[in-house]
């Protein structure tokens, strides 16, 4: 273990997958909230199209992909609500469209490319010290909006109605949200892949909503969940010779499944009390 | 909280037109709510309901005409409303209280960055008392029947001390005793504090023996008026296709606000008078509280 921990590549791996991990735990909890599994999958393989047109274009793939990735969430987020399509129809046009795209880009290009399976697959061993500091500072950012709104995007995620009664701002709320997801669905892309991103917006949270008995419960399980199977996912890749995003979502699922047979196990020794009577 | 007296109405639609493509849904709707009444509005489904409510909270804009609420335009009056809908519906197991429910009432009042103080979550013990479920407030939102997740959304509502309450099919899928003690327990709290309270339901019977101006929608308004008036006319039989021509003497309302001593203890009517109306205020078993709200 000591050997691991020791190599720069592994500290930068952890340094980066962890943050990468706690952001993508905390929108985790309001992905599980909105039924937004969907819309991760679809802005995440959405993801593929702004690679390849910042390899072709001879600029940044994760920039391209990152505004690429926004204008497609944002272009999904306008036609929902509106209310004439619905948000799954709108993310099965965008997500195959997108992703053909940029299949149809790179097989134009005539060349094949290795650093797409990078894309495609993750590869946080080979963060350098320059993206460190940029892949830091979005998480950072992406983090820190989360917190600001925490408490909007949970009224939003419960009752959007109410919320917009309440006079909050909805469609900026919504927008904003939608924004943090495409970001650090691009900046995780580098954790676990274009392909494995939307399971680590979802397994986190389903682990922490699984043994957790409040909100704030389930957040800090999700990110403790993420945590440790960023930690024991590069562990384990770097022991066994595995693809690393491989190694962490599959750590991950595993420990949902262990949080799903606890939380079972609890409900069993302690039945629900049955509800008290209430006054009218 | 009690509200301020305000001059004028609370809601005030104008030639209000909406559509969804070339489907028409609202035509040329004209209505008054006058401040601290209790206005319902009925009407079969596609009667244009829901979308009139979505268009006075600012959620979709009218295509043509006018809306006032509070005298501002829908989202803009600078204070919260306060919104009952049907139910809110969450994720299997996601773990929220019901005292997380009803802090959420407490959001509008304190805008963005700001996170609630010690008083706010004051304010949710007492609103959540003053429905008499301060005893559940630990308890996952999701665990609760449907009557008290509705009170829950009721002192959800309430906590954000608004002066007018729009509800959307509050007490669908309630038995009937519990939709009785829906409305005791509004019509306790609108009279505590003067709000003005909107409406949307399908329960008729129910509405009709609480509410002070019935308002029956059918794209546009077809009739509007004290319950008894509304009721007894062909307007509603015709816009419901529902063959009895007399639905006052279907529903044997009584005026507004009176008294009946029909009802047994324990909300059950005397045999054979059917399901019966409710007085607001509602009856209660003996030695229970009453459940008038006190000021959070």
């Amino acid at each position: 273990m000591m050997e691991f921990l020791s190599y720069g590549f592994i500290q930068r791996a952890l340094l980066t997958g962890g943050l990468l991990g706690a952001t993508c735990a905390v929108l985790a909890v309001f992905v599980v909230l909105r039924r937004m599994a969907f819309i991760g999958v679809g802005i995440s393989h959405a993801a593929l199209g702004g690679v390849a047109l910042g390899l072709l274009a001879g600029v940044s793939p994760v920039a391209a992909a990152g505004g690429f990735s926004v204008g497609v969430a944002w272009v999904i987020g306008w036609i929902t609500r509106r209310g004439e399509v619905s948000e799954d129809t709108a993310i099965g046009i965008f997500f195959p469209t997108a992703m053909a795209l940029g299949v149809a880009l790179i097989s134009l290009s005539g060349t094949y490319r290795q650093d797409l399976l990078g894309y495609l697959f993750g590869n946080i061993l080979s963060v350098g010290p320059g993206d460190l500091w940029f892949l830091l500072g979005l998480s950072g950012v992406s983090l820190g909006i989360l917190a600001l709104f925490f408490k909007e995007f949970l009224f939003l995620g419960v009752d959007e109605e109410a919320a917009k009664a309440a006079g909050l701002p909805a469609a900026f709320l919504n927008y904003l949200l939608l924004s943090i997801m495409a970001v650090t669905i691009v900046a995780a892309m580098k954790l676990v892949g274009i392909i494995l991103v939307s399971a680590f917006l979802v397994i986190p949270a389903a682990t922490g909503q699984t043994l957790a008995r409040s909100v704030r419960g389930m957040v800090a399980l999700s990110v403790a969940s993420a945590l440790v199977s960023v930690f024991m996912g590069l562990w384990l890749s770097w022991l066994w010779n595995l693809p690393s995003g491989a190694s962490i979502v599959l750590f991950a699922a595993a420990l949902f499944f262990v949080a799903y047979a606890l939380g079972t196990l609890r409900d069993r020794r302690t039945p629900p009390s049955p509800l008290p009577p209430t006054r009218s | 909280m009690t509200c301020p007296p305000r001059e004028g109405p609370a809601i005030q639609v104008e030639g209000l037109w909406f559509s969804y493509g070339n489907r028409s849904v609202l035509e040329g709707v004209s209505l008054e709510v006058p401040t601290a009444s209790f206005v319902a509005l009925i009407g079969p489904n596609g009667a244009g309901k829901s979308t009139l409510l979505r268009l006075l909270l600012g959620i979709v804009k009218p295509q043509r005409g006018k809306i006032s609420i509070l005298g501002r335009p829908p989202g803009q009056q600078g204070q919260p409303i306060g919104y009952v809908p049907q139910k809110i519906q969450l994720p299997k197991g996601f773990p929220l209280s019901v005292r997380d429910v009803v802090l959420m009432g407490r959001y509008g009042n304190l805008g963005l960055f700001r996170r609630p103080s010690r008083l706010d979550k004051i304010r949710v013990e007492e609103a959540l008392e003053s429905v008499g479920m301060a005893s559940l407030a630990a308890r996952r939102y999701q665990d609760l029947s449907g009557g008290q997740q509705q009170r829950v959304l009721i002192a959800r509502a309430m906590v954000g001390d608004p002066c007018l309450l729009i509800l959307d099919e509050p007490t669908a899928g309630l038995d009937p005793a519990a939709r009785a003690r829906f409305y005791a327990q509004v019509c306790d709290l609108q009279r505590a504090r003067g709000l003005t309270l909107f409406c949307a339901s399908h329960d008729v019977e129910d509405v009709a023996h609480h509410a002070q101006i019935l308002i029956l929608l059918d794209r546009t308004v077809r009739a509007s008026g004290h319950p008894r008036e509304v009721l007894k006319g062909r307007v509603v039989p015709d816009v419901y296709h529902f063959p009895s021509p007399h639905l006052h003497d279907v529903y044997h309302l009584p005026s507004p606000h009176l008294h009946t001593d029909s009802e047994q203890p324990g909300g059950q009517p005397h045999p054979g008078e059917g399901a019966g109306p409710k007085r607001p205020g509602g009856h209660r078993n003996p030695g229970e509280e009453s459940g008038t709200a006190s000021d959070p």
